[in-house]
């Protein structure tokens, strides 16, 4: 929960005490006149000046406030009771209720807000009186709208069918149980409606519609002073201040509520978009082997700030080779994505790459300038996702979303793009190209939808593939299917794949060789059917026992959970899980041990397991 | 098309629920129209001339021939007759609604240009120096109120500097330049606070939809900043942009009444306000109903938009 918003609350605090003090604290008449000073400037006696009456502007304006926001207050108040109430019943009753209760307002909302308060004026006669029940109808249906969306969504939670199970009556669930629980949102609304109720008073007051002269109100007070402006501007200016100070300062309140009980916070920054104007000098880096595509030595990332010491990924080195398919594999929140977005320049928002290299075609992409990564993104190096669905851009067609990767990188035409979209659909299986190149992505099943990602992908011909989990959001016969077709891409084009996934029986079909992340760290390293035949770190062993198979024992599970960046145990980072661990392996973080020609383990008692 | 077709049908019948409720309102009032209009010195007026009236405006008749009368009218395109001066009240509204509507569109094409442009901008450096200026300013702008707004700034542009006229109006084909030298008061103001709508909006859509997928998706493509902006982040974050825009502009249609009487606007507002203050029903009736039933008239449009729009609502 964020902090309360207390300088608008102080300050609608203020202006409402002052409002409610009016009789009290020794105000001149408000409607007493003194023609003979009209218009008279500041003096002791009225400390802004007399009005077009002589009548004293300070106080006018204290009066004025109380007027106002009586007036906003009480409308809103009435509008919230039975708002919430027609919003309470017709969400939770139904039936004839919910059409009476909630369809109705839809009626009311035909007009416009200061249409339908003209309306009621015409019918009702201006004044106070009037007011508070055509702001009361203006601002009635949001309440309902408000009242009955809260009731919706909480209505079917366990806590409500708890209480009916527990045999309480419909009105106590509602009032005991909905309620409360729908109380923010309407509180938000009913600052809302305030202010937004002042707005319109005044508003109406301005126009000769609303409170009847010689009451005070801002409205009418502004209206008055339009008439004298040139000769006394001043008088415009206060109430012009105070009703904008009130507005200002009870909007302000508006935005604090929301932000405290509005359970999901609004976006803040979107700090990816500096990356784009980064233009660091590249670091030449040390060469790596011939046939290798990416080269990733001692890549270090932090969340937030690097200074703050939250590394999620810590000193990972690893390489992959041309043809060749390495699998990352660990828990959820191990930091295999995280790991293998930043190795190749794609940092998400919130963290930074602190330390290490990733060298691909002799260039570093951590150290390269944005316009150079650009260019390597999406034609020497592309990426698929885990989730199809919401990886497509849903307003554009598949067709052009793909050609729009091909015309990124090649100086070709849109139609022979598109044409080359169409072809690379026909490559990665998809039946009925040309149709389904004019399909937008939600026209399109899961399946076909990573084929289109894949499509994307391979556009440009890549010496490196990226990809993220890329059969987790499919169900199994598609996932076979997919795998099968990054297979034969791998072997038909010599790229190299770098497979992110949690899933050990994926990593046995696809993968040459495997890492084990965890914690943000590599513990094991080495070819496929080595690891899986013989592995080498207590953590590699217990991810095999926690794989369903089909003959055998059943699958354990791990106990414990992944330590999170900032509160990672002193030694080893699976130590806290492990039932091999000893004294050592508490105190002190083990280095990768080279255990043989491409193992590596993390593990001092690699030798004995 | 199946959705084309039930969407205009769900407006049509919301318009003739709006005219129902306009006539019946004017029936459940407590008071007989013809008595308040001819009480309005304050002494009770003589119950012959009342009873003329009432026959003349056909208050006489059974409610149902009233009500079916007035629905006819309105087919037609008769909205009956102003209680003031006679004249055809339909006349009158199709003078001065193009007026009206020419504030709104020239409001919102200001807002646009200034609350998009800025909101991306804004949300573009979140966080820097431009964003919290104009965030703080966005502020302002909608705290307020548009009165405020018109009557401050002929206050300083008409009364002090001079550069504009205080208010009024010349026709087009009159004076083509000082008709929009007239129309630029009115229409910034309006645009002061729509602005700001348009600006948060917009920056919150930005800022939203970077974070999503597709966007990362763009940025692996190896697409420019110039072109994910464009052609991913904005055309997603249109969506919830126009949904605003139209809700404002519908508000709006009732909502220049206060910005017209500023700034002397012979729109369809000082029509309405004449006639809420000289208790002319069927003028008021009028208006209200040609305003409510464009309200709804928008709603549609923008439904119709969002399918153009948002490709996945024309399966919805």
């Amino acid at each position: 929960m964020r902090r309360l918003p207390w300088l608008p609350i102080v300050a609608v605090g203020l202006i409402v005490l002052a409002a409610l003090a009016a009789p009290v604290i020794g105000l001149a008449d408000p409607v007493a006149m003194d023609v003979a000073h009209r218009l008279a400037g500041p003096s002791a006696a009225h400390p802004l000046g007399q009005d077009e009456y002589g009548r004293d502007v300070l106080s006018r304006l204290i009066w004025g406030a109380r007027t106002s926001l009586g007036i906003a207050f009480a409308a809103a108040a009435i509008a919230c009771v039975i708002g919430t109430i027609l919003g309470l019943v017709g969400g939770y009753v139904r039936g004839v209720a919910e059409l009476l209760a909630v369809r109705s307002m839809d009626v009311v909302l035909c007009f416009p807000p200061l249409l339908l308060a003209l309306l009621v004026v015409t019918l009702l006669g201006p004044g106070a009186s009037t007011l508070i029940p055509v702001l009361a109808i203006v601002y009635l249906p949001s309440f309902t709208r408000v009242a009955y969306a809260g009731v919706l969504s909480v209505r079917g939670h366990e806590y409500v069918t708890a209480m009916k199970v527990l045999g309480a009556g419909r009105l106590r669930i509602m009032t005991r149980t909905i309620l409360p629980n729908i109380a923010g949102p309407v509180l938000v609304q009913f600052s809302l409606a305030a202010a937004s109720a002042v707005v319109l008073e005044s508003g109406l007051s301005f126009l000769g519609l609303g409170v009847v002269p010689p009451a005070p109100s801002w409205g009418l007070m502004i209206g008055a002073a339009r008439g004298t402006m040139v000769q006394a501007p001043l008088l415009l200016l206060w109430p012009c201040l105070a009703l904008t100070v009130t507005i200002l300062a009870m909007n302000a309140l508006c935005d604090g509520l929301r932000d405290v009980l509005d359970p999901h916070p609004a976006a803040r920054r979107a700090s990816w978009f500096s990356r784009f104007r980064r233009v660091a000098a590249p670091v030449v880096p040390e060469p790596a082997e011939p046939g290798t595509v990416l080269d990733v030595r001692g890549l270090t990332v932090a969340i937030g700030d690097p200074g703050d010491g939250k590394l999620a990924v810590r000193d990972v080195s690893f390489h992959v080779r041309e043809g060749e398919t390495l699998a990352i594999v660990g828990e959820s929140g191990s930091g295999k994505s995280l790991m293998s977005l930043s190795a190749i320049g794609m940092v998400p928002a919130g963290v930074e790459v602190s330390g290490g290299t990733a060298t691909m075609e002799g260039k570093d992409l951590l150290a390269l300038p944005a316009a150079e990564l650009r260019k390597l993104l999406g034609d020497r190096m592309a990426m698929i996702f885990q989730d199809p669905g919401s990886s497509l851009n849903p307003v554009h067609r598949v067709g052009s979303q793909i050609a729009e990767a091909i015309r990124a990188h090649r100086p070709v035409s849109r139609r022979a793009a598109t044409t080359q979209a169409v072809t690379l659909l026909r490559n990665v299986g998809i039946p009925d190209p040309e149709r389904r190149a004019k399909a937008f992505p939600h026209e399109l099943s899961g399946g076909m939808r990573q084929r289109v990602m894949i499509a994307m992908a391979i556009a440009n011909g890549p010496r490196l593939l990226v990809a993220d989990e890329p059969t987790t959001a499919l169900d199994v016969t598609i996932q076979a299917q997919v795998l099968d077709l990054l297979a034969s891409l791998k072997r038909d084009s010599g790229l190299g794949l770098l497979f992110i996934t949690h899933s050990l029986p994926v990593v046995a079909e696809i993968a040459d060789r495997v890492a084990v992340m965890y914690a943000g760290e590599i513990l094991e390293e080495g070819p496929t059917a080595e690891i899986f035949a013989d592995p080498r770190h207590p953590y590699t062993a217990a991810l095999l026992r926690s794989a369903p198979k089909d003959d055998g024992p059943a699958p354990e599970g791990i106990p414990g959970t992944v330590p999170v960046p900032g509160d990672l145990p002193a030694g080893c980072v699976f130590a806290p899980r492990c039932d091999k661990s000893i004294d050592t392996c508490v105190k002190t973080r083990p280095p990768l041990f080279d255990i043989g020609p491409g193992r590596a383990s993390r593990c001092i008692r690699w030798a004995s397991l | 098309m199946e959705w084309f077709v039930k969407r205009l049908g769900i407006s049509v019948l919301l318009v003739w629920l709006v005219a129902t409720i306009v006539f019946l309102a004017i029936y459940l009032v407590p008071g007989d129209p013809a008595e308040l209009l001819l009480s309005q010195g304050g002494a009770a007026p003589d119950p012959a001339i009342v009873e003329d009236l009432r026959d003349q405006l056909g208050l006489n008749r059974p409610v149902l021939e009233q009500y079916l009368h007035s629905m006819a009218g309105l087919l037609r395109g008769d909205l009956g007759y102003s209680m003031m001066d006679g004249a055809p009240i339909a006349g009158e509204i199709a003078t001065r609604l193009p007026r009206t509507l020419e504030l709104i569109g020239a409001a919102a094409l200001i807002s646009v240009l200034v609350g998009v442009s800025t909101g991306t901008l804004a949300a573009v450096g979140a966080g820097g120096a431009f964003d919290r200026i104009a965030s703080a300013l966005a502020g302002l702008g909608l705290a307020v109120p548009v009165f405020v707004v018109g009557t401050v700034a002929i206050l300083v542009f008409a009364q002090s500097l001079r550069l504009v006229p205080a208010g009024g109006f010349v026709p087009f084909s009159q004076d083509p330049a000082q008709h929009l030298i007239l129309l630029l008061m009115p229409a910034g103001t309006i645009a002061v606070g729509l602005s700001a709508t348009m600006f948060r909006v917009t920056r919150s859509a930005v800022l939203e939809v970077t974070l999503r997928d597709y966007v990362r998706t763009a940025r692996a493509k190896g697409l420019s900043f110039r072109r994910i902006l464009t052609r991913h982040i904005l055309r997603n974050a249109l969506i919830p942009v126009v949904t605003v825009l139209a809700l404002n502009l519908g508000t709006l249609l009732g909502g220049t009444v206060l910005v017209e009487y500023v700034f002397n606007w012979p729109g369809l507002s000082g029509l309405l306000v004449d006639a809420v203050n000289g208790r002319d029903y069927p003028a008021v009736v009028g208006v209200v109903l040609v305003i409510s039933i464009l309200f709804v008239t928008l709603n549609f449009v923008v439904d119709v938009l969002y399918a153009v729009l948002d490709p996945r609502v024309r399966h919805g």
